[in-house]
């Protein structure tokens, strides 16, 4: 039976590390997987994928025309049979037809990462290449997307976000979705335990010693040390590197008192329910 | 009442005026291709293959449904039947059937048809290749600012002779593009009504000639500061071609596969190819432009 497991996330949330750990595990080799070489489904707002598929121009569609071809190409995806992986940074919506954008009957699952929202502004900044009160501006905005431009043409489709915690909502209760969450943090502190249910999600079998690989051919030293030697190509040109920190709670050390504030009233709701505001609302 | 136009080479009699392209003498004699408006059943081709969600091939007959806009169907390599949705725009029907559409029939008559641009330097064809988004119709408006002369944007179709043919002397610009190389827009009709993407004409631009294709770049990008040409040799030289083959899915659907294959290394044995790659953002048109002509004239 085959279909689409999306890797849906905001972006800068564990979405590459995820995907480099899905690499490594299903190609069991001795070697680490080539950063550059991710052998993981594409993006969902892949427009050559799109264009290939329809034979006609996306470049020569309105955005709601686009929006609406998106679920058909998935399914022309899914009758190929086979189950594959792709990353998803769009929020889980619908046409104008009220069909998923996703397309319900090509989606097998969803497995969304979710991050800290104060890591996340930190790392967006980083690689939007602005400063952190625009990051934090961004992930407030109904209306952030990205690759927007409708006066230019971008290889990647406009993909709506909404604001952080519009994103991870609309995942995570959308109604009828075989959705797993997982953590950015605990992929840090549990990567056991967290990769081996992600490894289940999926439909992989479990296997103790490939995972244990797996995880330790995708960690931050070896990514950042190939990015550091080959460059990496989804590095954006604005952001000096890709893999950064890689680490849980930065924010503490960065972020000002005025801008974890502004990310808590923002986002508290969303915060509270992933564990990353205490019972008394501070952040941890 | 038919107008008559000519492209790549064809002579066209159409129902549907098609202002992009060249007028035809009328003296020419019976057209290559017809261009109708008729009813085309709505569902594919009965008995036909699926090869997208929105196109059929049976035969001789290519059926291509762009939805809300038009259905398509192109008979024998000369007869291209349209059957627009009640009330859309002409312009809007035009854009699919100058790109993927006349790219079918160009496919039923047997080119090799390359997705990119066609530019005559010194009486030969340089050809750049690339994706939706790396930049190709930009790159061809560098080279008309500079007072080259296109044979072809977007669809580049190659003879038997690895000649290039030219198209018709049109670029489609989106607005920054045409604003970064100061073409002004004021006054050009929009390719659909609601894009801000502009059908550009440049008629005293046009190479109206065939020219063998001697240098082929892809074309990319990344995210370093540098351009960078680098040669692509050996058992390498085929891949990219058939990568950047127009509508690739819809020639291996019409089962022109193995004369495709055929073709892309002929052209592969013939000319000098490379890849470029520029960074992805803020970099200099027309220093892109001078690395190609100085590769050419490395290359000779």
């Amino acid at each position: 039976m085959g279909g689409i497991f999306w890797l849906a996330s905001y972006p800068k949330s564990g979405n590459t590390w995820f995907r480099s750990f899905l690499s490594n595990y299903m190609s069991d080799s001795d070697e680490p997987v080539d950063i550059n070489q991710i052998s993981v489904g594409k993006i969902a707002s892949h427009r050559l994928w799109i264009d290939n598929v329809i034979g006609f121009d996306t470049a020569d569609l309105t955005q709601d025309e686009i929006t609406s071809l998106r679920p058909v190409v998935y399914r022309w995806k899914h009758m190929e049979g086979d189950v594959s992986y792709h990353k998803i940074h769009d929020a889980y919506t619908y046409t104008r037809e009220g069909r998923p954008l996703v397309d319900d009957v090509a989606t097998v699952g969803a497995l969304y990462i979710i991050r800290n929202p104060l890591d996340v502004a930190l790392s967006y900044a980083n690689h939007r290449g602005t400063d952190i009160d625009q990051a934090i501006a961004f992930m407030g905005d109904p209306e952030h997307a990205l690759s927007r431009s409708v006066n230019a043409l971008s290889q990647q489709l406009l993909q709506y976000m909404g604001t952080w915690s519009f994103h991870v909502r609309s995942w995570t209760e959308a109604p009828g979705l075989n959705v797993r969450i997982i953590r950015y943090e605990d992929m840090h502190t549990d990567p056991e335990n967290t990769f081996a249910k992600a490894v289940e999600f999926l439909g992989l079998q479990s296997d103790p010693a490939r995972l244990e690989r797996a995880i330790r051919f995708s960690s931050f030293d070896i990514m950042a040390a190939q990015e550091q030697q080959t460059g990496f190509r989804e590095r954006p040109a604005r952001a000096e590197r890709f893999f950064r920190k890689g680490k849980a709670g930065d924010w503490q050390d960065t972020l000002t008192n005025t801008q974890v504030a502004r990310v808590v009233a923002d986002h508290r709701e969303i915060m509270t329910r992933f564990g990353y505001l205490d019972a008394s609302g501070q952040p941890v | 009442m038919h107008h008559l136009y000519r492209a790549y080479g064809l002579t066209i009699a159409s129902e549907l005026q098609l202002p992009e392209l060249l007028p035809a003498d009328p003296d020419h004699g019976a057209p290559d291709v017809t261009v109708t408006c008729e009813r085309i059943p709505p569902q594919g081709l009965a008995g036909g293959t699926q090869i997208s969600p929105f196109a059929w091939v049976n035969g001789n007959a290519f059926w291509l449904r762009v939805p809300n806009v038009s259905r398509f169907l192109v008979t024998d390599a000369s007869r291209i039947v349209v059957d627009p949705e009640p009330g859309i725009d002409e312009a809007s029907v035009r854009v699919f059937m100058l790109g993927s559409v006349l790219g079918a029939l160009l496919f039923q008559r047997g080119f090799l048809l390359l997705h990119g641009n066609a530019i005559e330097v010194d009486g030969k064809c340089l050809v750049c290749l690339g994706p939706s988004g790396t930049g190709k119709s930009t790159l061809a408006a560098a080279f008309i600012r500079r007072g080259y002369r296109v044979l072809a944007d977007d669809v580049v179709p190659v003879d038997a002779h690895c000649a290039a043919v030219p198209g018709f002397p049109r670029l489609k610009l989106w607005q920054d593009s045409a604003d970064q190389l100061e073409f002004g827009t004021d006054g050009l009709t929009r390719i659909r009504p609601k894009l801000q993407k502009f059908n550009v004409p440049v008629p005293g631009r046009f190479c109206d000639d065939a020219l063998p294709v001697r240098w082929v770049y892809i074309l990319d990008n990344d995210n370093k500061d540098s351009i960078r040409i680098d040669p692509i040799v050996g058992m390498d030289r085929f891949q990219p071609l058939r990568a950047n083959t127009y509508r690739r899915h819809f020639m291996e659907g019409l089962s022109l596969r193995p004369e495709h294959l055929k073709q892309c290394g002929e052209l592969a044995g013939r000319v000098h190819l490379a890849r470029v790659t520029r960074p992805r953002s803020g970099f200099d048109i027309d220093g892109l432009v001078d690395r190609l002509l100085a590769d050419t004239r490395e290359a000779g």
